[in-house]
């Protein structure tokens, strides 16, 4: 776990090359906490309403009931779609109707409906993408765009 | 490749152009097409009797550079202190199966049943500062470490020697002294022109764009390149950002005008296509008004660009400094990243700040 | 020709020049007559920037001047919004005769009434003045030039507006993955005409200013043909079942930018939009 800390920090320092001679934050990715709050963490359970694969960030829309019997459209962010397409997402991935479970935290306008997807999994617990071949890294050799792991998962 | 009927190329934007009159009879005219379709359908990377890898090259006799690239590596900007320029096989090792171990890890299925993370954020694999993460299935830094020359490398920095960005010189601490003082009023928060500019979706994180070119170390760190007598185009996938590279030497912008990646001369000296870049943006990184950021590419093998750079601006730094990034050839599309128009992340980054003013506000009363 | 050949004693000589010239004719009228640049491979060489002029940007059909884009009831005739009106001539629809073959586009009812709300919210709903990508065919005919890179492995095209891209694959990869604002775009030669198929929107373009719209369905076939060194015929298919009741095309002449400093300038309004989306979120004081 510690080397893989060390991994991590090492691959930051490649992220975090932006030596701004104006300080601006220079952040290279914005930070987390400027958008979700620490302080809120949240697990949803739902069906998706809406993906939008969009950039920086996929929202997908997932539908849970609350405690109190109302139903409430949640935005979940995700990352970038452009990864997920070199591994062979299409449109009819994750199709309406799928029922997800994640966790993550909300966004730090706690009036908005919307959490970052900080693990967003299938009921079983699997990741979609990383199901059931290879490491989901591109050259892995998991060389089929349509390799599935069952219905929506792609 | 044998003879290639040539037809005179006209430059943009010269005056006229010259009629493509074929001074030949007709004869002539039918074998030298001959010839031509020959030279096209003849194996466009030509081996050599003994195997040995010949580089491809277009019409008017330059390496080919075209094709999708990708520069993701593990290897950092900057070598971390007391390492050697070249890694040996057990650190290589222990980078590149650092990572996969992670990747494996977090490729696992997680608890159905697991609560909500605590909050705080404490989860001790995340890879933001705050500890709270993003969904590691979209990040994509790379697999490998950067191999330049055979040698796997600690650093894409090659010079000064340390592998280090040398030091501001005291003009540019000034300048950056100054830049926060004036940045200082403001909150982290309080108005889009404060944010980081990869942020506000106007280029990608860091330098990816450049000039200097150098991966993000998240993902998309791919680029489309296509190449034409009078001109290179360079496309970032993030975002969607073509650097126009005009071939030859002409006049550069005045100096007031620094667009977005700067304003871009090249020439072929031999087989290195060099390019010459001024004009930098004020907010792209590393730059200042007198900066010149010079490239080379070069065709090192079939799939592999080498892409060396050097900054030269004594207003600015103590001593040039520059590197090397292998581009390995990416056998996929690059995608459109339209950060903009899908741009939630601002307006919730200042939507939650006025939020917690607001319940701040409310504490207080 | 000097005065020696000149002569009466060259003049069968002559004769049998010119004949040889009379049947070579066909063939040297041939070459002239291609007086378009050709790449390597004898294709059209479209390298170079481009631009449409016209006022097909403001509303691609025929249409006569309008005092602004978008208006409301007036005390004796509609006049400009109050959001446009500050504008004043600048801010007024120039006429045009359009590019649409045939004068009008085929809207389906619910369509044309898409496009009817699109005008009366212009100022809100026209995704260029967000500064979000044009789409295809609108980023073609916008007033801001474009520069196409061709060679004999690749067909790019980057636009001004916005720095928008499209990289006209040779080969066709598959139906496009997901939606995209500039589509996906596959070309291939049919004579000397280069043929664009590009497909795969979000549905979120608008084709002109005046509220012309189109769905995700949509199918563009464009054909690129070069009439002269400094003219391209341009032609655009429109297809789309959700939103129009036919298949119409659109027509218009590209024209070359032929200054000495000529260039593609960098136009990151993305940048020039900040205070118009997200004003409403800074601190107040």
């Amino acid at each position: 776990m510690k080397m893989s800390t060390r991994v991590i920090y090492a691959t930051l320092a490649a992220g975090a090359v932006a030596v701004l001679l104006y300080a601006v934050p220079a952040v290279a990715h914005h930070a987390f906490g400027a958008e979700f709050d620490p302080d809120a963490p949240i697990r949803l359970q739902g069906t998706v309403v809406r993906v939008e694969w969009v950039n920086p960030h996929s929202w997908i829309h997932i539908e849970v009931d609350n405690d109190d019997g109302t139903r409430q459209v949640w935005m979940v962010e995700g990352g970038t779609p452009n990864v997920l397409q070199r591994r062979g997402l299409r449109r009819e991935c994750l199709p309406i109707g799928t029922e997800l479970i994640v966790d993550g935290y909300q966004a730090k306008d706690h009036s908005l409906p919307r959490a970052n997807g900080r693990d967003v999994t299938f009921t079983d617990g699997t990741k979609f993408f990383l199901g059931s071949s290879g490491t989901g890294a591109p050259g892995d050799g998991a060389e089929d765009r349509s390799r599935t792991g069952g219905p929506g998962r792609c | 490749m044998g003879s290639t009927v040539r037809y005179p190329r006209k430059s943009v934007g010269s005056e006229g152009g010259r009629k493509m009159i074929v001074r030949h009879s007709a004869l002539f005219l039918v074998l030298c097409l001959g010839i031509a379709a020959e030279a096209l359908v003849a194996p466009a990377s030509a081996q050599a009797q003994s195997g040995q890898w010949v580089v491809r090259r277009t019409a008017d006799g330059h390496p080919d550079l075209q094709g999708n690239w990708s520069n993701a590596t593990l290897t950092p900007l900057q070598r971390p202190r007391g390492q050697a320029l070249v890694l040996s096989a057990e650190e290589v090792a222990r980078i590149e199966q650092g990572r996969e171990s992670v990747v494996i890890e977090r490729a696992g299925a997680s608890d159905p049943d697991r609560e909500a993370p605590p909050a705080g954020g404490t989860n001790p694999i995340c890879i933001d500062g705050a500890m709270t993460c993003y969904n590691d299935v979209f990040i994509d830094p790379g697999t490998r470490v950067a191999i330049v020359n055979g040698e796997p490398r600690s650093s894409l920095v090659t010079m000064p020697a340390n592998g280090r960005v040398p030091p501001l010189t005291a003009e540019a601490r000034q300048r950056r002294e100054e830049s926060q003082e004036f940045n200082g009023q403001f909150g982290l928060y309080d108005h889009p022109e404060v944010r980081p500019v990869a942020e506000r979706c106007f280029v990608s994180f860091g330098s990816n764009a450049g000039p200097p070119m150098l991966p993000n170390g998240w993902y998309n760190n791919n680029y489309t390149i296509v190449q034409t007598a009078g001109h290179v185009l360079i496309m970032a996938e993030m975002v969607h950002d073509a650097r126009i590279i005009r071939i030859g030497d002409g006049p550069r912008l005045p100096s007031h005008m620094r667009p977005w990646l700067g304003d871009s001369w090249g020439h072929w000296e031999g087989d290195v296509l060099v390019v010459e870049t001024t004009n930098l943006h004020p907010l792209q990184s590393y730059t200042s008004k007198s900066m010149k950021v010079i490239e080379r590419f070069s065709r090192v093998a079939e799939d592999a660009l080498l892409y060396e750079f050097t900054i030269d601006d004594p207003t600015t730094y103590t001593e040039p400094w520059g590197g090397q990034v292998p581009m390995n050839a990416l056998e996929d599309e690059l995608y459109e990243y339209a950060c903009h128009e899908g741009n939630y992340a601002l307006s919730n980054i200042l939507q939650g700040a006025r939020y917690e003013e607001r319940v701040d506000a409310q504490d207080l009363n | 020709m000097s005065s020696a050949v000149r002569s009466p004693k060259y003049a069968v000589g002559r004769v049998v020049l010119g004949l040889l010239a009379v049947a070579l004719v066909p063939a040297y009228a041939q070459a002239q007559s291609m007086d378009i640049p050709r790449t390597v491979s004898g294709r059209p060489d479209l390298n170079g920037i481009w631009q449409a002029l016209g006022n097909a940007h403001w509303d691609i059909e025929p249409h006569q001047a309008r005092a602004a884009l978008q208006m409301v009831p007036g005390p004796v005739v509609p006049v400009p919004s109050q959001e446009v009106v500050a504008f004043g001539a600048l801010g007024a629809v120039p006429p045009g005769m359009g590019i649409v073959e045939g004068g009008e586009i085929p809207y389906l009812p619910a369509a044309r009434a898409i496009r009817e709300a699109n005008r009366e919210n212009w100022v809100t709903l026209d995704p260029a003045i967000k500064c979000y990508l044009p789409g295809v065919p609108r980023a073609t005919y916008m007033p801001f030039p474009f520069q196409i890179f061709q060679s004999e492995r690749a067909f790019f095209i980057t636009y001004e507006f916005a720095g928008a891209d499209r990289n006209i694959y040779l080969e066709d990869p598959g139906p496009p993955q997901v939606d995209s604002w500039m589509g996906q775009s596959v070309g291939h030669w049919e004579g000397d005409t280069f043929v664009v198929e590009a497909r795969g929107f979000t549905g979120q373009a608008w084709i002109d200013r005046s509220g012309n719209h189109a769905s995700y369905q949509l199918r563009v076939t464009e054909r690129y043909t070069m009439t002269s060194p400094y003219h391209i015929a341009y032609e655009a298919t429109m297809e789309d079942p959700g939103t129009f009741s036919r298949p119409w095309t659109i027509s218009l002449t590209l024209y070359k930018n032929v200054e000495d400093n000529a260039r593609i300038g960098v136009f990151k309004c993305v940048e020039f939009v900040e205070e118009l989306l997200y004003g409403q979120y800074r601190k107040i004081p």
